[in-house]
This record gives structure tokens, C-alpha cells and sequence, in this order.
């Protein structure tokens, strides 16, 4: 197993202190004629100041709706049937239009992948940075002008001066970014969420980019929610990993916990499979097993699960808290991987 | 640099290209029966006078002998002579393209003001009045001749409340127009320091720049909203939203980012009216180009004819060139 073993300290925050909390979440995307998908299913999850919680999932687990619904930025027609998402300590269902504008970008801040096309290609790269600077702060053009390449000296671009004046296409990908981070980070938000950011760059300069989001983000001490589709990222990088799968929570641990003892048969599949290993991949994976969703009061998991028993066709098995703050969402949770 | 050495390649093609379209135009006028000869001697000439006009004018030889006099006179700036008008076609085009370039020039303008806000409104304004109101106007627009909007209009505000001038011509009779440098009436009037004139200009542009307008608004719009549209819906637009940038700043970036489609679709109107306009100037007695070759294919007076092919495609070749400078301008993709 690749699982690193790590053990980062994390205070143990009272239940209040949440930076951002979310509770019995179900957002649906209504369909013509049909039942509506729903993307994320009675969800709840927290993340305490100063923390980095990884998310892990598949495409079309539900990470990217999530993290839509937290900015109250869903693509249409979804939306929230139920739950509440409290931001420190502010109900953000609650808040109108303008208030939220203010909060994204400012409070919240969202990395993105695939900056070349979310970049404004009109604009130089620089002006991108001072104009989300000079949206939420007091602050005249020139000082904003002198925040932003101050952010992409901290983005660590070479040449920040002349890269100030580049357009997004005149940039490599792993340089926008960068880019992308330094837009982010301006504002220094309280929380960043990080979609899949970095999905799109080479191995190589993916680690670059993301020790240095670490970085940044340690350094001001933001929390962060981490969402990405590579479980292998999350050892290194997060303070807790929780792991989704069709919209919901399939298990929630701290890193070093969830590593050592991995215990939904899912995420055994997905370090499985991150483990290069083809003898343990195939133990733990079904082929050709349907990733539908699945009718009626049934496991999610059990058409693929390599564990399944009667139990699982017929209850829908609760979050249940196993060992220390280390949730599963299993009947038949996996006692030690082999 | 880049830009320059473009245009340089640009004008490189004008010749080939303006040859190419000569050919095809002659070809194809000479295929439109009449004779011009029948036509200009009326009834009563006889087969031999016929013969010898046909001489005279050199309309006697093979269509190749035919083309290569024509291309001969074309190089020294000879278009030949409208037996109509009985006056050289290059003076005609001369006083008629202005007429109809300043009609159409000032139409689209007015069209632009219509159909972007409006476009863009309705893109933005999703389930709104105005966007039920974008649909419709786009429909109409789209249905309605402009000839009849322009007939509606003069019925409207000539006839029965008396506040337009009379649908004839450019200026009235009675004022002294100004002496023509340019043949555009509004700037001549300016450089003479004619008010009376160009207010009487500015009066008979009214009705027609509307109806124009308000039927071109349509296309405009449509392109407008349905570009806005899609951008509004973009990675770019989603992402300006999540770094809660203002409303505005976000429309505006949806704007400047579907503008190249606009730049086209206006490019597009433009070279079509040219031509297009006809209707609308026969209603107003505009006297414009359009008119004018409209009525030399209706007489087999096809120097006239070949003239206005000449005299839009040298327009549309500057305006496709305005055109991408304008790309040039706007996108920095391009600009390399």
C-alpha cells in the first residue's frame, strides 16, 4: 500500500468553530419527465479553520455540484432541496444575491482546472488579478495593480513584470495556473476550493503547483477544501480525507486513519487502484459492474462492491462513526486490507 | 507588424480578385437577353441602323473581343457610358454610391444601437419582458419587408401627420444643394457651411434610415443575444462570477467577448445593402446605387451594371479588410 504515513496535527475544534460546515445537504437537477438526478445525497461535512480536507471522487460523484452549491453558484436548473451550508458561522442559503457576491472571491475562493479557457483571453493576466482585487477591497487601480504582481511574485512566475502585460494564451498551462491561484489568493480568503485544479497539468508540474498552494495556503493559514479525482494527492496534502460517491459521503477519516485503515470497500478499490498493483486491483475491482444509481433503499456501492451481501440490496447503510473520527458508510466495513 | 505585413498580403489578392469577379460579372450580364441597340432605337429602327449602333458601340465582335475592349477602357478608368443616362457610369456611381453608402452607413448605426442593447439585455434577462419582446421583434423583423415598413412609415408621417418631408430624393427641390466634393450630402454641407441644406439632408434621412434600421435591428439582435447567450452560459463568465465580480464588470466581459461575432454579422449587412437596399430606395426615390443598376439590367444598359459589381466588390473588399482590422484590434489572440 502507497498510503504515506503521515500524522498532522489538527486541533480539535469545538463543534461551532466550523469555517465552513454543511449539514444533511441533497442538491437534484431536475430532468423532463424523469426523476431528477441527485447529485449529492444527505451530505454533511466540516472544515475546521486552518484545515485542508480532500475530497475525493470519481466524475460525476458530485464533487464539482458540491462545491457550486457552497458559492450558491449552481449550473441550472440544479438545486438545493434541503440542508444548510453555514460559513463562518453565516447561513449561506440565507444570503441574498449581492451578499454572496461579496463573499466569493473575497471570503471564498475557488481554484480552478483548466485555466486557458476560464482566463479572460482579452485581458492581460495582471489587470485579471487587480480587477477581482479592486471588486472586494478599497482600493485604487494602482494599488491593485501593485497587489496582483505582487501575487504572481508569490505565485512564483518568472518574470512577474513582464508576465503582468501576458495574455492567458501566451502563458504555458502550469503558469496560468499559477495565475489562476495568485487570482485567488489576492483577497487572502478565509477558504479556498480547490476544484480538480490541477487535473489538466503534467505530473511534474502538478507537484510544483500544488506545494506551493500548500504553501500559501498554510502560510495564511486559510482552510481549505480539496477536491480532486487522485487519491494519491490527498496523503500528502490534507489533513482529512473524506471520499464521495454518488453524492454521498462514503467515508470520512482524518489522513494518517484513513491511509493505515482504509475501510469502505470503494476506497480500498480507489487505493487499489492508485497502487500500481494488478493483483490487488483486480481483488477489490468489478469490471464492467453499472456505476448507475441505484433504485430504491440499496447500498449505492453494492453493484460494484466485491463485498456484497443481501443486507446491502435491502438497507441503505448509515454514516457510522468506527474508531476515531473515522466514519464509513458501510454494512460491512473492511477490517484490515490484504 | 504582424498587421502590416497582413495588409500587404491582403492587397496582394485585390487585383486577382477584382478580376475574377469583372469575368463572372460580364459573363453573366451578357447571358441577360435584350439588346441594347433594339432598346435605344425604339420601335421603328430598322434592321441596318440596329446593325451599326451594334458597330458602334462594339457590341458586333465575339464575347472575348467584347470583354477585352471593356477591360481595355477599364484600366483607364473608363466604365463606359449608361445610354440611359447618357452620362459616363464612373460620374454616375460617383454621385449614387455616396447616396446609398450614407443611407446604409447611418441605417446600421442605428440598427447597432437597437439591437445590442437589446441583444444583450435579453441574453442577460432571461425570463423577462424583454427578452419575450427580443423573440418577438426578432420575428417581425425577420417577416416584414423593409419597402413596406418604409411605405407604412411615409403613409405615417408624410400623408397624414405631415411631419416628414416628402419621400423624393435626398434634399428638397427647393434648397440650393451644396457644390459636391465628396457627394456625401451631409459632409458637403457641413464643408459649406450649408445649415439649411443639411437640415433638409438630415430631414429626408429620417424615414429611410428607420426603416432600415428597425429591419436590420433584427439579424443584429439576434446574433447579439444568441452569442451573449452562450457566453453568459462560458467557463470565463462562471469563473468571473465565482471571483464575485461586479454585475456589471461581468456583462461587460461577456460583451467584449462576443463582439467579433457582432463586428461579422454587421460586416455581412453592410456588403448586403449595398444592393439590398433597392426596395427601400426606389421608395424613397433615393437615387441610390442600387436603383441604378436595377434599372440598367431592366433596359440591357449593362455598363451601368457592371459598374455597381465593380464599385461593391472594391467596397466589400475594404470593408472585409476593415473587418479584420477591427479582429485585430479586439482580440489579442490574433494579434500573435
Amino acid at each position: 500500500m502507497a498510503a504515506a504515513k503521515m500524522t498532522v496535527a489538527v486541533e480539535a475544534g469545538a463543534p461551532g468553530s466550523a469555517m465552513l460546515d454543511i449539514a444533511g445537504l441533497n442538491v437534484s437537477y431536475p430532468v423532463y419527465e424523469e426523476e431528477p438526478v441527485r447529485a449529492v445525497q444527505d451530505l454533511d461535512l466540516s472544515v475546521r479553520p486552518g484545515e485542508i480536507v480532500g475530497l475525493v471522487g470519481e466524475s460525476g460523484s458530485g464533487k464539482t455540484t458540491l462545491a457550486r452549491a457552497v458559492m450558491g453558484l449552481l449550473t441550472q436548473p440544479g438545486r438545493i432541496d434541503d440542508g444548510s451550508i453555514r460559513f463562518d458561522g453565516k447561513d449561506m442559503r440565507a444570503l441574498s444575491e449581492n451578499q454572496l457576491r461579496a463573499i466569493r472571491g473575497r471570503d471564498i475562493a475557488m481554484v480552478i482546472p483548466n485555466p486557458r479557457s476560464e482566463l479572460d483571453p482579452l485581458i492581460p493576466v495582471g489587470k485579471q488579478i487587480a480587477a477581482v482585487a479592486r471588486a472586494h477591497l478599497d482600493i485604487g487601480r494602482a494599488e491593485a495593480d501593485e497587489m496582483a504582481l505582487d501575487m504572481l511574485k508569490a505565485v512564483h512566475i518568472p518574470d512577474p513584470t513582464r508576465r503582468f502585460r501576458a495574455f492567458p494564451h501566451e502563458l504555458s498551462g502550469g503558469m496560468a495556473q499559477r495565475v489562476v491561484m495568485a487570482i485567488s489568493l489576492v483577497c487572502s480568503p478565509k477558504f479556498v476550493i480547490s476544484d480538480d485544479a490541477t487535473s489538466g497539468l503534467d505530473v511534474t508540474v502538478q507537484a510544483q503547483v500544488l506545494d506551493l498552494l500548500r504553501t500559501l495556503v498554510r502560510e495564511h493559514d486559510t482552510s481549505m477544501l480539496f477536491i480532486t479525482r487522485d487519491i494519491g494527492i490527498t496523503a500528502h496534502f490534507c489533513d482529512r480525507v473524506a471520499v464521495i460517491y454518488r453524492g454521498e459521503i462514503v467515508e470520512f477519516a482524518e489522513t494518517a486513519s484513513f491511509f493505515d485503515n482504509p475501510q469502505h470497500p470503494y476506497s480500498v478499490m480507489l487505493l487499489a487502484a492508485f497502487a500500481h498493483n494488478p493483483a490487488l486491483r483486480n481483488k477489490w475491482h468489478k469490471p464492467l459492474a453499472s456505476t448507475e444509481a441505484v433504485a430504491g433503499r440499496a447500498c449505492q456501492y453494492a453493484p460494484r462492491c466485491v463485498h456484497r451481501e443481501d443486507a446491502c440490496d435491502e438497507r441503505h447503510p448509515d454514516l457510522r462513526e468506527l474508531g476515531a473520527r473515522h466514519h464509513v458508510r458501510c454494512h460491512f466495513p473492511v477490517e484490515r486490507v490484504a | 507588424m504582424r498587421i502590416l505585413r497582413y495588409i500587404g498580403r491582403r492587397f496582394l489578392f485585390i487585383g486577382p480578385q477584382l478580376f475574377g469577379i469583372i469575368l463572372v460579372s460580364f459573363l453573366l450580364v451578357k447571358l441577360i437577353p435584350g439588346d441594347p441597340a433594339v432598346m435605344m432605337l425604339g420601335p421603328f429602327a430598322t434592321e441596318q441602323q440596329i446593325a451599326m449602333l451594334n458597330v458602334e458601340m462594339g457590341l458586333d465582335g465575339t464575347i472575348v473581343d467584347q470583354f477585352w475592349i471593356y477591360l481595355q477602357n477599364l484600366v483607364q478608368g473608363d466604365l463606359g457610358t449608361s445610354w440611359q443616362t447618357t452620362k459616363p457610369v464612373f460620374d454616375d456611381l460617383a454621385i449614387r454610391f455616396p447616396a446609398t453608402l450614407e443611407l446604409i452607413t447611418l441605417s446600421l448605426l442605428l440598427a447597432l444601437l437597437i439591437g445590442i442593447p437589446l441583444g444583450v439585455a435579453a441574453a442577460y434577462f432571461k425570463r423577462s419582458i424583454v427578452k419575450k419582446f427580443s423573440d418577438y421583434y426578432g420575428l417581425l423583423a425577420g417577416s416584414l419587408p423593409d419597402f413596406w415598413l418604409g411605405l407604412i412609415l411615409i403613409y405615417l408621417f408624410y400623408t397624414i401627420m405631415q411631419v416628414a418631408p416628402a419621400p423624393l430624393g435626398r434634399i428638397d427641390f427647393a434648397v440650393l444643394p451644396p457644390p459636391p466634393v465628396t457627394n456625401f450630402l451631409i459632409i458637403d454641407s457641413l464643408i459649406a457651411g450649408n445649415w439649411q441644406a443639411l437640415w433638409s439632408t438630415l430631414g429626408h434621412l429620417v424615414l429611410p434610415v428607420i426603416t432600415l434600421a428597425v429591419i436590420n435591428a433584427g439579424p443584429i439582435l439576434k446574433m447579439t443575444q444568441a452569442t451573449m447567450e452562450r457566453m453568459l452560459e462560458s467557463d470565463l463568465i462562471r469563473y468571473a462570477e465565482m471571483c464575485g465580480l461586479p454585475k456589471t464588470t461581468v456583462i461587460r466581459k461577456a460583451f467584449r467577448n462576443s463582439l467579433p461575432s457582432v463586428v461579422t454579422i454587421v460586416s455581412v449587412l453592410y456588403g448586403f445593402l449595398i444592393g439590398g437596399a433597392v426596395l427601400v430606395e426606389i421608395v424613397f426615390s433615393w437615387g441610390g446605387a442600387g436603383q441604378y443598376a436595377v434599372q440598367g439590367v431592366l433596359n440591357a444598359d449593362i455598363n451601368p451594371v457592371l459598374g455597381f459589381v465593380l464599385f461593391s466588390a472594391i467596397l466589400s473588399l475594404i470593408i472585409y479588410l476593415l473587418v479584420d482590422l477591427i479582429y485585430f484590434a479586439i482580440d489579442p489572440r490574433i494579434r500573435g
